[in-house]
C-alpha cells in the first residue's frame, strides 16, 4: 500500500483530533494572512504618501544636501539627469524640486516653515499629495508665477485668506538673507496639522531667481516608483550608473528615516508576535502526533516485523504531519478567502476609535484598516507553515522509526 | 481516594503529553507577560515624553491662543496667577513664544522661541535633563540656547556654534540678535524636534520688548496618582480670568485616545495566543479522556456521579495550569525584569521613530507591574476552562455499559 494513502486514513482515525489541530493550522493561517496583510496594504500607503509628500521614493540631491540641506548644495543640469531617469522602466515619474526652509510673513506675523518650489508642468495629483489635498484655489498655474500654495493651518496663523500677499525669507546660493514676495494662489489639507502648518508649495522659476540658481538648478530630483518595492535595489543600481556618479542617490528609508523607524519596529513586532502564534500552532501540531504514534506503538511494531524499514515508518509519519498541515492549509484559506475579501475591498473604518487620521513616522496615515498581500508574503506564510508542520513531526517521526519490534509487540 | 490526588496521577501518567502542554501554556503565559509589561513601559515613556518633557498635566493659555499663536494674546498678571497655583499645591512655570528665522551660516530655517522660567521649568518638566550634547541654559548665560535636534540638522550647526535670528517684536520692530547654541535636545516631539529653540524667559522678554504677562503657563500634578479630570476642574477655580484651561489629554486627543486603545491590543494580542493555546489544551484533554473512556465507564459503574468526573477532568487540567502559570511567572518575570534594567535596544532597526507627532524612544524598557503579571495568568485560566467544558461533558454524559465495551 502506498504511504501516502496510508498517512492519510491513519489521520481520519481520529477525525476529532485531526480537525481540532487542522482548525488550530486553519486559525494560524487567518492570522498570518490578516498581520502580513496588514503590513503589506498600510506599509506601502504609508511609503507611497511619504513619497508623494515631496522627495520621492528614491531622491537624487547634491552630497550631503540629505545630511544638512543648504541652497548651497545644488543640482546641475538636472534636465539631462531627469531623461536618464525616465528611461528607467521601474520609474514612474521624475519631478525637479527645490526644497527649503523660510519664514512666511503676512502683515500679521511671521512663520516659520518649509516649501517646495515645483514646476506646475511636471506635477500631477498622483504623485504630489499636495494636488490631492487642495481645498481652494489650485496649483501655480506657470513655473514663473507670483503664485503660492499654503496648507491651510499655515495661513489661518499668518490670518491670509486667497488673493492675499506673503513675504517669504530665506537662505539663498551664497548664504546671504533674501525675500520675495507672492500671492496665495491654493490652499490645501492634508489633515497633518504638522504638515498643513508648515508647508509652502512655489513655482520653480521665481524661486530659482530669488536663490540665484540657474534654468536647469534645484536641489533635488524626487522619483516616484511603480513599486514601492524596488526602491532599495533601483537606488544600489543607480548609485553604480555613470551620468549619477557625482550626485547622491537616496532611497525613501534615508530621506524619511522617522517613518522607516516607525515601519522597522512595526514590522518586527509584527513578525515576533507571528512567530510566537506559530510556536503554538507547531506546538498543538507535536503534541497531537506524538500522542497519536505512541498509542500505535504495538501497530508500528507489527508493521516493521511485516518488513517495513525504520525510514518508511519515519516517513510515514512526517507525510501524516504533510497531510495534517495541507488538512489545515485548505481548511485555512476556505475561512480566509471571505474575510481577505471583504478586509481587501471594505475594510474596517476606524474613525471611531481614532479621529480623521493620525501621522505615522510623521506621515499621515488613514483609519480604514484593510489588508493586501503580496505574492512574497503568500509565499512565505506557505514555506512558514509546512516548515512548521515537519520541524514539529520531525521527533514523533523519530520515535516512530527507532521502535524495537519485539519490544513494541511485547508491549501490549 | 482524594480528587486530587487522583487527578495528579492522571496528569502523570501520560508524561509526554501533559509536559508538552504545560510548557506550550508556559511559553504562552511567559510571552504574553513580557508583552504586557513592554507595552506598559511603551506607553508610559509615551507619556512621560508627551507630560513630562513638554506639555505638562494642564496648560493656561489666553482663549484662542492656541489655534492662533499671537504674541498679543497673553495671559496677563501671569506671575501672581502662578504663585496661586503654587500655593495650591502643583508647580507651575510660565513659558514665552515668539516665531521667526533663525539662520546659520549654511542655512536658515523657521523657528519657534521659547522662552522658560529656568528656575520653576525644571520643577514642572524634565526637558533640561533630556539633552542630546551640550549642556542646559544658565541663568547668567545672556546669549546661550537650547536647539531641538532636526533643526540642529537643518541649520548644520553643533554646541558652540553662532546663530542669527530675525523676527517682529511686540512693539512692531524688528528684532534681531545673535545666540550661541549651548545644547541639543533628544527627540520629543515634531514641533519642538523641527523648530525649538529654548532660552531663558528674561532674554526673550528683552528681544521681543515683552516685559510682563506669558503665553502659557504649564503645570504639574505633586501626586501623580490624583484625577486628571478633578484637577483640571480645580485648576479652573483657581483661575479667576477668563483664560483657557486643558490637560493633556484634551490637548493631544490623538496621542491620549493611541495610549488608551494601546491597553486593548495587548488583549487582542491576548486573545489570539490563548486561542492557539485553548486549541492544544482542548486536543490534549479530549485525547487523554478518550483513552478513559473504559476507565470512566467502570467508575461510573461503582458508583461516581457525572458531576464528579467533571470536577476529576477539570482538576487535571487545573493542575496543568497551575504548573504552567507558576513556570510562565517565573520565566516572563525573569526576562521583564531583564528588560526593565537593560531595555530592547530598537536603535539598529530605527535612527527615529515619531507617533502622531510625539517621539519614542528607541530604547524600549519593560514595567514589571502587578496588572502585566496577573492579566496572562488569568487569562490562561480562563481560557483553559473554556476548552475543557467539551471534554469534560462528553465523559460525564457517558453511558457506563457502552463505556465499559469501548475498546
Amino acid at each position: 500500500m502506498n504511504l501516502n494513502t496510508l498517512a492519510w486514513r491513519n489521520l481520519w482515525r481520529h477525525k476529532r483530533r485531526t480537525l481540532i489541530t487542522a482548525s488550530s493550522i486553519a486559525f494560524g493561517v487567518l492570522l498570518a494572512v490578516t498581520f502580513t496583510g496588514a503590513g503589506d496594504y498600510f506599509y506601502t500607503r504609508m511609503i507611497d504618501a511619504g513619497a508623494n509628500m515631496g522627495m520621492g521614493h528614491i531622491t537624487l540631491a547634491a552630497p550631503d544636501f540629505n545630511r544638512a540641506p543648504s541652497s548651497k548644495k545644488s543640482l546641475q543640469r538636472v534636465t539631462q539627469l531627469q531623461q536618464q531617469l525616465e528611461k528607467l522602466p521601474e520609474v514612474k515619474d521624475v519631478m525637479a524640486r527645490i526644497q527649503g526652509q523660510g519664514m512666511f510673513a503676512s502683515a500679521h506675523k511671521s512663520v516659520g516653515g518649509m516649501f517646495f518650489a515645483v514646476d506646475p508642468k511636471q506635477e500631477n495629483a498622483e504623485s504630489n499629495l499636495f494636488i490631492k489635498a487642495m481645498v481652494e484655489g489650485g496649483m501655480p498655474r506657470t513655473a514663473d508665477d507670483k503664485t503660492i500654495v499654503l496648507g491651510v493651518d499655515l495661513a489661518r496663523k499668518l490670518k491670509l485668506t486667497m488673493g492675499k500677499k506673503v513675504v517669504y525669507t530665506t537662505t539663498d546660493k551664497h548664504g546671504d538673507i533674501v525675500s520675495a514676495i507672492a500671492r496665495v494662489g491654493g490652499l490645501f489639507q492634508t489633515g497633518s496639522n504638522e504638515i498643513d502648518g508648515s508647508v509652502a508649495l512655489l513655482p520653480m522659476h521665481s524661486v530659482q531667481k530669488v536663490l540665484g540658481y540657474q534654468q536647469d538648478e534645484v536641489s533635488v530630483l524626487a522619483v516616484i516608483l511603480h513599486d514601492q518595492r524596488h526602491s532599495h535595489q533601483l537606488r544600489d543600481k543607480m548609485q553604480n550608473m555613470t551620468p549619477f556618479s557625482q550626485v547622491e542617490v537616496l532611497n525613501w528609508q534615508q530621506t524619511q528615516p522617522d517613518l522607516a523607524g516607525m515601519i522597522a519596529v512595526d514590522k518586527s513586532s509584527n513578525y515576533i508576535s507571528q512567530l510566537l502564534i506559530a510556536l503554538l500552532v507547531a506546538a498543538g501540531i507535536l503534541n497531537t502526533m506524538l500522542m497519536s504514534v505512541l498509542e500505535r506503538k504495538r501497530e508500528f511494531g507489527v508493521m516493521m516485523a511485516l518488513g517495513l524499514s525504520p525510514q518508511s515508518l519515519f516517513l510515514l509519519v512526517m507525510l501524516e504531519s504533510f497531510w495534517l498541515a495541507v488538512l489545515g492549509l485548505v481548511i485555512g484559506v476556505i475561512v480566509t478567502t471571505p474575510w481577505y475579501l471583504f478586509m481587501s475591498q471594505t475594510g474596517i473604518d476606524l474613525s471611531g476609535a481614532y479621529g480623521d487620521g493620525f501621522s505615522f513616522g510623521g506621515v499621515l496615515l488613514d483609519t480604514v484598516f484593510k489588508i493586501r498581500l503580496f505574492k512574497e508574503s503568500i509565499i512565505a506564510i506557505l514555506i512558514g507553515l509546512f516548515s512548521l508542520a515537519l520541524c514539529a513531526g520531525a521527533y514523533p517521526a523519530w520515535q516512530a522509526g527507532r521502535t524495537p519490534p519485539v519490544e513494541s509487540l511485547k508491549a501490549l | 481516594m482524594n480528587f486530587l490526588k487522583l487527578a495528579a496521577r492522571n496528569v502523570v501518567r501520560n508524561s509526554h503529553r501533559s509536559i508538552v502542554t504545560i510548557a506550550a501554556m508556559a511559553f504562552a503565559c511567559a510571552m504574553m507577560i513580557v508583552f504586557s509589561a513592554l507595552m506598559e513601559g511603551v506607553i508610559a515613556g509615551s507619556e512621560r515624553n508627551v507630560v513630562a518633557m513638554n506639555t505638562g498635566d494642564i496648560q493656561i493659555h489666553q482663549q484662542g491662543y492656541r489655534d492662533d499663536p499671537d504674541i498679543y494674546k497673553l495671559i496677563e498678571s501671569s506671575a501672581s496667577l502662578s504663585e496661586t497655583i503654587r500655593q495650591a499645591g502643583f508647580v507651575a512655570s510660565e513659558r514665552l513664544f515668539a516665531f521667526g528665522l533663525m539662520a546659520s551660516d549654511n542655512s536658515s530655517s523657521g523657528a519657534q522661541l521659547r522662552g522658560v522660567d529656568l528656575f520653576y521649568e525644571s520643577t514642572v518638566t524634565d526637558i533640561n535633563q533630556h539633552l542630546m550634547e551640550g549642556h542646559w541654559l544658565e541663568e547668567d548665560d545672556s546669549h546661550g540656547v537650547v536647539i531641538g535636534k532636526k533643526l540642529a540638522r537643518l541649520l548644520d550647526v553643533s554646541v558652540g556654534d553662532e546663530l542669527i535670528f530675525v523676527g517682529q517684536t511686540a512693539d512692531g520692530y524688528m528684532a534681531n540678535d545673535s545666540f550661541r547654541v549651548r545644547g541639543i535636545l533628544k527627540s520629543i516631539a515634531a514641533g519642538i524636534d523641527n523648530s525649538g529653540v529654548l532660552m531663558s524667559n528674561t532674554m526673550l522678554r528683552e528681544l521681543i520688548v515683552l516685559p510682563e504677562g506669558a503665553h502659557q503657563i504649564v503645570l504639574m500634578r505633586t501626586d501623580r496618582q490624583q484625577d486628571l479630570t478633578q484637577v483640571t476642574e480645580q485648576v479652573k477655580t483657581l483661575v479667576t480670568q477668563n483664560l483657557e484651561v486643558m490637560n493633556w489629554r484634551q490637548l493631544m486627543p490623538v496621542i491620549s485616545r493611541f495610549l488608551e486603545t494601546a491597553q486593548v491590543q495587548t488583549l487582542i494580542m491576548l486573545l489570539f495566543t490563548y486561542i492557539a493555546v485553548a486549541s492544544i489544551v482542548l486536543n490534549a484533554m479530549l485525547m487523554s479522556v478518550f483513552e478513559r473512556i473504559h476507565e470512566f465507564g467502570i467508575m461510573k459503574a461503582i458508583g461516581v456521579r457525572p458531576w464528579q468526573i467533571v470536577r476529576l477532568v477539570y482538576a487535571e487540567t487545573f493542575i496543568q495550569t497551575l504548573v504552567a502559570s507558576i513556570a510562565g511567572l517565573v520565566l516572563g518575570a525573569c526576562l521583564t525584569w531583564y528588560l526593565q534594567q537593560y531595555g530592547l535596544d530598537m536603535s539598529s532597526l530605527a535612527d527615529g521613530m515619531s507617533f502622531a507627532g510625539v517621539a519614542l524612544d528607541p530604547v524600549w524598557y519593560a514595567v514589571l507591574s502587578i496588572n502585566a503579571l496577573l492579566t496572562p495568568i488569568a487569562f490562561l485560566f480562563v481560557m483553559a476552562a473554556i476548552a475543557v467544558i467539551y471534554p469534560a461533558a462528553k465523559v460525564a454524559l457517558l453511558r457506563p455499559i457502552e463505556a465499559i465495551h469501548h475498546q
